[in-house]
C-alpha cells in the first residue's frame, strides 16, 4: 500500500528522505520555505504546511533551534492519526530535552519517533546502501518508516528506546566533531580509537542519567554511527572539526561544512549538564572549551591524554 | 466456617431491582453481570485458542502455577482443588482441541465468576447514610446525637476534605466514563475515596480489591456489594491476568466508572509514586479503542487523584517493610494495622480530634492520550486545539485495536499521571514538620548513610524556635510553589501558625503511633523516631531542594539522593 509521506525541510537531509521515499514508490510531498523548488524532482513541493494534512507520516528534517517553531505551526494542521519522525541530532535546553518531547508538547501527535544512525544526506539521495534506526515507543512508527523509505539499499531497524536513540545520535554528532578535530591535528589511529571508545562510554553515562538504555549506544544509533563517521562517510561534523583544527573559526568552519552542525550548539550544554549532574564527561568538556576558543589544540590533547586510567 | 466467611455475602432480594434512568451505570451492573462474565470468557478463550499448541501451553501453565500455589498453601482450598489441577497436568497432552477448548472455557469461567463483583443499591444507600454515623459514633461518641438530628456526620465531614474540579467531574460523568487513578498510601484509600465520591455527588465506581481485603467479613460484605471485584494476587497464571484485564476492559467499554491504583500497591516509603505501570488502568485505552471500532463514541476520562493523610493507619508497618526488604517489599501484607480493629479505633479517634486530617484532591482529567479535557468533555491538544481522541487509535484513517500501540499510550499516560501526582499532592502539616526535623537530623549526621541515620533515635534535636522558623520558611516556599502549580498545600498548613502546626503534628502522632515520633525537651524538639519521620517527610522529597533555604540546599540534595539510592 502506498504511504503518504510528508517531509519538512528542503535541505540535503530532507531531500534525501524524500528521494528515498520516492524510490520506495510512495506518494511524497516536501515542504520548504521556498528556496528549494524541486524542479525535476519525483516529489511534490509546497510552502503550505496545510498541504501535509493528509499525510500518514511526516519526517521533520529541520535544525533543532527551529524545531519548536516549525512543529507548532505544523501541529495546527495535524491530529492524533499522524506519525511524526524527526532526523535531528539536536537537544534542546539546559536539561538536554530530546526533540520527540518537543514534538509531543507542541503538536497533538503522540506517535512520534526519531530516525538516526549512519544516515548521510548524499547517500540517502543517491540510494547508496546503508541503514538507520528508528526510536519510538510505538512499534507502528518503525514499521511505517520502513514502508516509507526502506528498500533493498536501505535497512531500517527499530527500538523502543527513543531517548537512547536521540541521545546517542546527538552525542555521536558531538563526538564526530571531536574526531574530525583530532584527525585534523594529525592524531594517529590508536589515539582516535581511544577517543571513540571513551566517547561512547561517556555518552552512555550521560544517557543513563537521562533515562536511556546503555546498550542502545552500542548499536546503530551509537557505535554504528560513529564507525561510519570514522570510516569517512564525509559527514559535515568531521569537516567542521577538521576546519577548526586548521585554525578556521567556528562560523567559517560551519560554512565550509555546508550544513547546520548540531554538535556546535549542544557541546557547551552537554558539558554543563554533565558537570551539574556529576557525570564524568571530559571529551564533551574539552570539545566545548575548544569550540568556545578557551582551549588550544595542545592543551586539549594534553587534557585528554593526562587523565588517570581506570579499569575499562 | 472460615471459608463461609470469606465467601462474599449477598442480601436476598424478592424482586429484581429496576434502576431509574438517572441512576449511575453501576446500578445496572447486576442485571448485566452474567452477560459481562460470558463476554469475558468468550474473549479470553478466543484469544487463547488460536492454535492447539497455544491451548496446550495455556492449560499447562495455569495448572502448573495452581499446583505450585496450592501445594504451598496447604489449606481447605488445596484439599478441594489440588487433585483437579494435577489431573489436568497429566491429561492435557492427550486432550484433543475440543477438550482443550472446553477445559479452557471452564477455567476462565470460574476465574471470571470469582473476579466479578456485585452491586446492591440497598447496601450503597445504607453505606451512605449509616456508615459515616457509625464511624462518627466510634470516633466521637458525644457528637452522635447531634449527627442523628442534623443528618450530618460531622466528625467524618470535618476529617475529610475534598477539593479539585468536582463540578466538572459531575458533568463529565454524564458524558463519558470516569477512571479515577489515585495515589495509594493505605487500605483505607478505597473507603475514603468511595465516601468522598458519594458525598460530592460523584458516581460510585467499580474497583479491584486484593482478595486479602475480603478476609474481614464486614469489609468483604461492603466491598463485594459496592462494586468491588476480587483480585487474587496469589494466582500467577497468565490466563488469570487475561481474565482480569478483559473483565476491566469490558466494564469500561460498557461505561462503568472505575477506580484503579496505578502504583499497584501501597507506597511503602510514602514517596509519591513516580513510576506508574498503570496495570489494569491501561485497559481504559483498549476499551476506548474497542468502543471506537464498534462506533461507540463514549469518551474515557482519567482523573488523577491524590489522597493525602496527616496520619497513615499502616505507617509503621509500611516503612518497616520498605526498609527491611530493601525494595523487595512483601506485595501482600495481611498482618498490618488494617487488620487490627483496636488500631482502627485509635486511628480514627486521632483523626477526628483534629480537622482536615485527610485531603482528597481530584485533579484535572485527561483523555487516554494525556490531553487535557475542557468543561464539555472535549480533548484539548497541547497546542490548544480541540481534537478528536478517536484519531489516536486510527491508522491510515481506520480505527484499529493494537496492543503494541496501546501499551505505548499506557506508558505515556503513566508519565502524565505521575506528573499530575506531583502537582496535585497536598502537603499536610505533619509531613512538613517531619521534613524539617528530618532535615535537621541529616544536617547533624554528615557522611552517614540512611540506615546509619535511622539509628540516631532521640539523639538529634533542634531548638524549637529554629523549628518554628524553618517550618514558616518552608511553608512560604511551598505556597510559592503552589502558585506556580507545582504542589498543593493543605488548609491547616496554609492558615495556622508554625507553633500550632507542630503541636498538631505531635498530637496526631502521640495518640496513635506506638512509638514517640518527636518530643519536646525544654527549648528543644528531639527527633525521637527517625524511621517514622522519614516516612512522613518522604512526601516532600520531590520539593525538598526547592523549599530549602540556601544554607540547607546541600542537606536537601542529600535527602533526595538518599531516597534515590
Amino acid at each position: 500500500m502506498t504511504v503518504k509521506v510528508g517531509v519538512i525541510g528542503g535541505g540535503g537531509f530532507g531531500r534525501g528522505i524524500a528521494l528515498s521515499a520516492c524510490r520506495a514508490e510512495n506518494d511524497v510531498v516536501l515542504w520548504t520555505r521556498g528556496f528549494h523548488k524541486g524542479e525535476g524532482a519525483p516529489y511534490h513541493t509546497t510552502t503550505d504546511l496545510a498541504a501535509l494534512k493528509d499525510r500518514d507520516i511526516i519526517f521533520l528534517a529541520v535544525p533543532s533551534p527551529y524545531m519548536s517553531e516549525t512543529s507548532t505551526a505544523l501541529g495546527a494542521h495535524l491530529d492524533g492519526r499522524h506519525l511524526l519522525v524527526h532526523v535531528s541530532r539536536g537537544l534542546v535546553g539546559d536539561n538536554l530535552q530530546t526533540l520527540t518531547r518537543v514534538l509531543h508538547s507542541t503538536t497533538p501527535c503522540r506517535r512520534v519517533g526519531a530516525l538516526a544512525g549512519p544516515l548521510v544526506a548524499d547517500a540517502l539521495a543517491k540510494g547508496t546502501p546503508g541503514g538507520g534506526i528508528v526510536g519510538s515507543l510505538f512499534p507502528e512508527v518503525a514499521e511505517m518508516v520502513r514502508e516509507a523509505i526502506a528498500g533493498p539499499a536501505l535497512k531500517i531497524y527499530g527500538t523502543d528506546d527513543v531517548v537512547g536513540v536521540e541521545l546517542a545520535s546527538a552525542l555521536v554528532g558531538l563526538l564526530a566533531l571531536a574526531l574530525g578535530y583530532a584527525q585534523g591535528l594529525g592524531i594517529g589511529p590508536s589515539a582516535l580509537a581511544v577517543l571513540c571508545s571513551r566517547g561512547i562510554a561517556e555518552s552512555q553515562r550521560i544517557g543513563l542519567v537521562l533515562g536511556a538504555r546503555e546498550k542502545t549506544f552500542a548499536g546503530l544509533a551509537g557505535f554504528g554511527d560513529l564507525v561510519a563517521a570514522a570510516s569517512g562517510d564525509d559527514r559535515p561534523e568531521m569537516k567542521l572539526g577538521r576546519a577548526i583544527a586548521r585554525g578556521v573559526n567556528v562560523t567559517d568552519a560551519g560554512r565550509e561544512a555546508g550544513a547546520h552542525i548540531e554538535g556546535v550548539t549542544i557541546a557547551e550544554r552537554v558539558a554543563s549538564y554533565a558537570m551539574r549532574m556529576h557525570i564524568e564527561a571530559p571529551i564533551a568538556a574539552t570539545t566545548a572549551a575548544v569550540l568556545a576558543g578557551k582551549m588550544t589544540a595542545q592543551a586539549a590533547v594534553a587534557a585528554l591524554m593526562s587523565r588517570q586510567v581506570w579499569v575499562e | 466456617m472460615k471459608n463461609f466467611l470469606q465467601r462474599p455475602l449477598r442480601l436476598p432480594r424478592l424482586r429484581p431491582y429496576v434502576p431509574e434512568p438517572d441512576d449511575p451505570p453501576i446500578f445496572w451492573f447486576n442485571s448485566e453481570r452474567d452477560e459481562i462474565v460470558r463476554e469475558v470468557v468468550r474473549r479470553v478463550v478466543e484469544h487463547r485458542s488460536k492454535s492447539s499448541g497455544q491451548m496446550e501451553y495455556t492449560l499447562n501453565e495455569v495448572a502448573f502455577h495452581e499446583v505450585e500455589r496450592l501445594e504451598k498453601q496447604k489449606d481447605s482450598e488445596s484439599r478441594e482443588s489440588l487433585g483437579k489441577w494435577r489431573g489436568l497436568l497429566r491429561r492435557v497432552s492427550r486432550m484433543n482441541d475440543d477438550e482443550r477448548r472446553d477445559a479452557l472455557r471452564e477455567i476462565a469461567l470460574n476465574m471470571a465468576k470469582d473476579v466479578a463483583g456485585n452491586f446492591d443499591p440497598r447496601v450503597y444507600a445504607f453505606a451512605g447514610h449509616a456508615v459515616p454515623r457509625l464511624l462518627t459514633a466510634v470516633m466521637k461518641p458525644a457528637s452522635l446525637p447531634l449527627a442523628l438530628v442534623s443528618g450530618a456526620p460531622e466528625a467524618l465531614d470535618k476529617m475529610l476534605i475534598t477539593e479539585g474540579c468536582i463540578p466538572k467531574l459531575r458533568r463529565l460523568a454524564q458524558i463519558g466514563t470516569l477512571i479515577f487513578v489515585p495515589t495509594h498510601s493505605s487500605n483505607l484509600d478505597s473507603v475514603a475515596l468511595g465516601y468522598a465520591l458519594m458525598r460530592e455527588g460523584l458516581p460510585p465506581v467499580s474497583y479491584g480489591a486484593g482478595k486479602n481485603l475480603f478476609t474481614n467479613p464486614i469489609i468483604s460484605f461492603f466491598m463485594h456489594n459496592l462494586g468491588a471485584y476480587r483480585l487474587d494476587r496469589r494466582i500467577k497464571a497468565t490466563l488469570y491476568k487475561d481474565v482480569l484485564k478483559t473483565y476491566s476492559t469490558v466494564m469500561i467499554e460498557r461505561g462503568y466508572h472505575s477506580l484503579f491504583f496505578p502504583g499497584g500497591t501501597r507506597s511503602r516509603s510514602n514517596l509519591i509514586e513516580t513510576h506508574l505501570k498503570l496495570g489494569l488502568a491501561g485497559t481504559g485505552i483498549e476499551a476506548f479503542a474497542r468502543n471506537q471500532a464498534r462506533g461507540v463514541k463514549r469518551p474515557v476520562f482519567f482523573v488523577p487523584t491524590t489522597i493525602n493523610y496527616a496520619l497513615v493507619l499502616e505507617a509503621e508497618t509500611l516503612i518497616e517493610d520498605h526498609l527491611k526488604e530493601h525494595g523487595k517489599a512483601r506485595y501482600i501484607i495481611e498482618d498490618d494495622e488494617f487488620s487490627q480493629i483496636d488500631r482502627w479505633i485509635d486511628f480514627f479517634r486521632r483523626l477526628t480530634a483534629l480537622a482536615s486530617a485527610c485531603v482528597i484532591r481530584f485533579g484535572e482529567p485527561v483523555d487516554p492520550f494525556g490531553n487535557d479535557i475542557d468543561d464539555d468533555g472535549r480533548s484539548i491538544s497541547p497546542n490548544g486545539q480541540v481534537i478528536d481522541p478517536s484519531t489516536y487509535v486510527m491508522t491510515r484513517g481506520e480505527v484499529k485495536v493494537d496492543g503494541g500501540r496501546d501499551a505505548a499510550y499506557t506508558k505515556e499516560l503513566g508519565e502524565t499521571i505521575a506528573k499530575r501526582f506531583l502537582s496535585d499532592t497536598v502537603i499536610m502539616s505533619s509531613q512538613l514538620v517531619a521534613h524539617v526535623l528530618f532535615r535537621a537530623l541529616v544536617k547533624a549526621t554528615p557522611g552517614v548513610d540512611l540506615f546509619g541515620r535511622l539509628r540516631y533515635r532521640g539523639e538529634v534535636s533542634m531548638p524549637i524556635d529554629d523549628l518554628y522558623r524553618e517550618i514558616g520558611e518552608a511553608r512560604d516556599a511551598l505556597i510559592a510553589l503552589e502558585q506556580q502549580g507545582q504542589v498543593r498545600v493543605s488548609p491547616s498548613l496554609r492558615n495556622e501558625t508554625p507553633e500550632y502546626l507542630v503541636d498538631r503534628s505531635i498530637a496526631f502522632w502521640d495518640g496513635y503511633h506506638t512509638r514517640i515520633v518527636a518530643r519536646r525537651s525544654g527549648t528543644d524538639m528531639v527527633a525521637e523516631d527517625p524511621t517514622l519521620l522519614l516516612y512522613y517527610q518522604n512526601r516532600l522529597v520531590p520539593y525538598a531542594q526547592r523549599i530549602a533555604p540556601a544554607d540547607l540546599h546541600d542537606v536537601a540534595t542529600e535527602i533526595v539522593r538518599m531516597e534515590r539510592r
